[in-house]
């Protein structure tokens, strides 16, 4: 589609030189860590292959033998509801050479045939069943040994994690306060979300970092310059832009373990552009008295949190638009992504959400047409040899860095347009790609579950 | 809601329509592929109906047992489902000197084809199938190509416009978005 991909860099990384290409400190970091096919293979080892990824929603399988296909990092994978109701995740490789098992987005499906010589896999990825399995192979093959490699699987409350890991620490322990700022989309009223069935996966051509970052650091660029025509496109015409003014009380928050979030508190503006008049109504007013007592008057009040859950899962809550942000080599990522409602939201609101997501977070959304330009822009530019050598700046906030505000749990705070957590995600990157055991993640209280 | 045509209305051969007919509306489309590549979006604009339902279901792969659950329905994600407003707030987006996304402009050419034409329920309402390949360029060296039907409820209307679009669903031949967005019209 653009250009040819880039030659791989021949420098070695030692630990200490990871290290320093992010320095908090000051406030500077390399662009090497969006350019090095070195660092990239090291991110799909030592982040992507022992970390919890998030592979979809339980509401997209809702029956026995459900499945979607899905990735963590590079690997595809199979997400398949088993009779139990229990969810497995295994890779998507057949092991006796490695033909892809499912070949398809998702389906219901009581077994997997391997389209090259017939192996057959049950739901939960037993290998059952294969051909001639007397006359070539004698009946000796150990067919409980050959299933394809399963994942470790949790869920939080809707939403499905796999990891490849099994020291990796559990899910809860993993997001930790995490937690607390997912609730404001996933448990605001009874009955949690389901997914608007559809998942929009579209391609370009920026490393996934840009978007990590962006969705749990940056309200920089939705109060400035990028999203302006986007805000343009969801107020009627004619409307003084200079009186929709972006809001500025609010949060930015490193969470701890390398998630980290973005908060707009109490001015709904971007609800109103954004999902529209109808569904800010719902979440602000109809269904707002029943999230402060499920959740608190602190979250019911967040109009808008923009997050991203380490390494690639983000979304914005009350928008409710989620997406993971797929890994494919350094210079590209694939993004999939879906919408959330509240199960028990009216039918119309429900569409009028998806809809508006739609309209502006989707390929092509009058909000997120705008980043794809910027990222992939950034990225053809990285192409060159001095521009590679540039230190960007990560400096917003570092000497402005302030207590957390009272009811909202994290490691670090800074004012709505801050960068506290960039400096935090990048630092907690580079600890990842140069620690072998999991002593460096932050000892996060467990929350209590809300009532 | 939005009621939204589906697939099966354009699954059977239409009958003979004249000549002139044809070719009235097939200048129609070539006129309107015009004034997209012309970057004239508000003329544009005004052939799309107050009531427009413009749709863009998602495609997915499938086993081809499920075939009936390749394209996301109403009730689903979509890659557009705008009605006459959203798509108005995208038209100003579009002729904004900061929509970064289309500022600097792109290149973008229609080309339509495969047109054809069933008598609608209503006199002079037609449902109409064509075939477009969109070829858009971009700033140094970016070019990007799709493919789509599309099904349109197209309806006579009295003036130089001839007819406007009431309903458009684009089927794109992609599954995976192979772009970094999508930020022009079909
Ligand atoms: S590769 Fe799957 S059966 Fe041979
Ligand atoms: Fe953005």
């Amino acid at each position: 589609m653009t250009n040819a991909p880039h030659t791989a860099s021949s420098k070695t990384y030692t630990d200490e030189d990871i290290k320093n290409l992010v320095d908090t400190k000051t406030g500077k970091y390399s662009p090497e860590i969006y350019t090095s096919e070195e660092l990239y293979q090291l991110e799909l080892e030592k982040i992507f292959a022992r970390t919890w990824i998030c592979v979809g929603h339980e509401s997209q399988l809702p029956n026995y033998g459900d499945f979607q296909s899905a990735y963590i990092g590079e690997d595809p994978v199979v997400v398949v509801r088993q009779k139990d109701n229990s969810i497995r995740v295994f890779l998507n490789q057949c092991r006796h050479r490695g033909m892809r098992i499912c070949r398809v987005d998702a389906g219901n499906a009581r077994a997997f045939t391997c389209p090259y010589h017939g192996w057959a896999y049950d739901s939960a990825g037993n290998l059952v069943s294969v051909p001639m399995e007397t006359e070539a192979f004698n009946d000796a093959l150990k067919k409980d040994e050959w299933g394809p490699k399963q994942a470790r699987v949790e869920t939080y409350k809707g939403l499905i994690f796999a990891n490849w890991d099994e020291s990796a620490p559990d899910l809860d322990t993993y997001l930790g306060d995490a937690k607390f700022y997912m609730d404001t989309m996933l448990d605001r009223v009874e009955g949690g979300t389901e997914v608007i069935e559809g998942i929009q996966k579209w391609v370009i051509p920026a490393n996934w970092k840009f978007a990590a970052e962006q969705f749990g650091s940056d309200a920089y660029h939705a109060g400035t310059t990028s999203h302006i025509s986007g805000i343009m496109a969801g107020v009627p015409a004619g409307t003084d832009l200079s009186q929709v003014q972006p809001p500025t009380d609010g949060l930015n928050v490193y969470i701890g373990n390398g998630h980290a979030c973005g908060l707009f508190l109490r001015n709904p503006m971007f609800y109103q552009v954004i999902v529209g008049p109808a569904v800010t109504e719902y979440l602000t007013q109809t269904s707002y008295p029943e999230a402060v007592e499920r959740i608190g008057k602190e979250r019911a009040d967040i109009n808008l949190c923009h997050m991203n859950v380490f390494p690639n899962l983000s979304f914005l809550t009350g928008i409710n638009t989620v997406r993971m942000w797929q890994p494919r080599g350094p210079h590209e990522m694939e993004i999939w992504s879906f919408t959330l409602v509240d199960k028990k939201a009216p039918d119309a609101i429900k569409q009028e959400w998806s809809r508006n997501n739609v309209r502006t977070f989707s390929a092509g959304g009058v909000f997120e047409q705008d980043d794809g330009e910027n990222w992939n822009d950034i990225q053809h530019v990285l192409r060159g040899h001095v521009a590679k050598q540039q230190k960007f700046n990560i400096e917003m906030s570092d000497h402005t860095v302030r207590d957390a505000e009272p009811g909202y749990p994290g490691k670090s705070f800074a004012d709505t347009y801050g960068e506290e957590a960039a400096r935090n995600i990048y630092a907690h990157w580079a600890r990842m790609l140069t620690t072998s055991d999991f002593s460096f993640l932050d000892s996060v209280p467990t929350l209590k579950a809300a009532e | 809601m939005l009621d939204i045509i589906t697939k099966n209305d354009f699954s059977v051969k239409p009958a003979p329509v004249s000549v002139e007919l044809q070719q009235e509306i097939e200048q129609f489309y070539f006129w309107e592929a015009k004034l997209m590549g012309d970057r004239n979006w508000e003329s544009w604009f005004t052939l799309m109906s107050k009531e427009i339902e413009y749709w863009a279901p998602i495609r997915t792969t499938r086993i081809m047992r499920e075939t009936e659950k390749e394209y996301t329905d109403k009730n689903g994600f979509a890659h557009f489902f705008d009605d006459w407003n959203m798509l108005e707030g995208r038209i100003r987006k579009i002729m904004s000197d900061v929509g970064w996304s289309e500022n600097p402009a792109s290149r973008l050419r229609h080309i339509v084809s495969n047109v054809l034409i069933w008598k609608g329920a209503e006199e002079g309402e037609y449902d109409v199938s064509t075939s477009v390949i969109t070829y858009r360029n971009r700033q140094e060296r970016q070019a990007d190509i799709f493919s789509a039907e599309r099904q349109d409820k197209i309806r006579r209307v009295d003036d130089e416009r001839g007819f406007e679009v009431v309903k458009r669903k684009i089927l794109l031949d992609q599954s995976t978005v192979l772009s970094n967005n999508i930020s022009f019209f079909f």
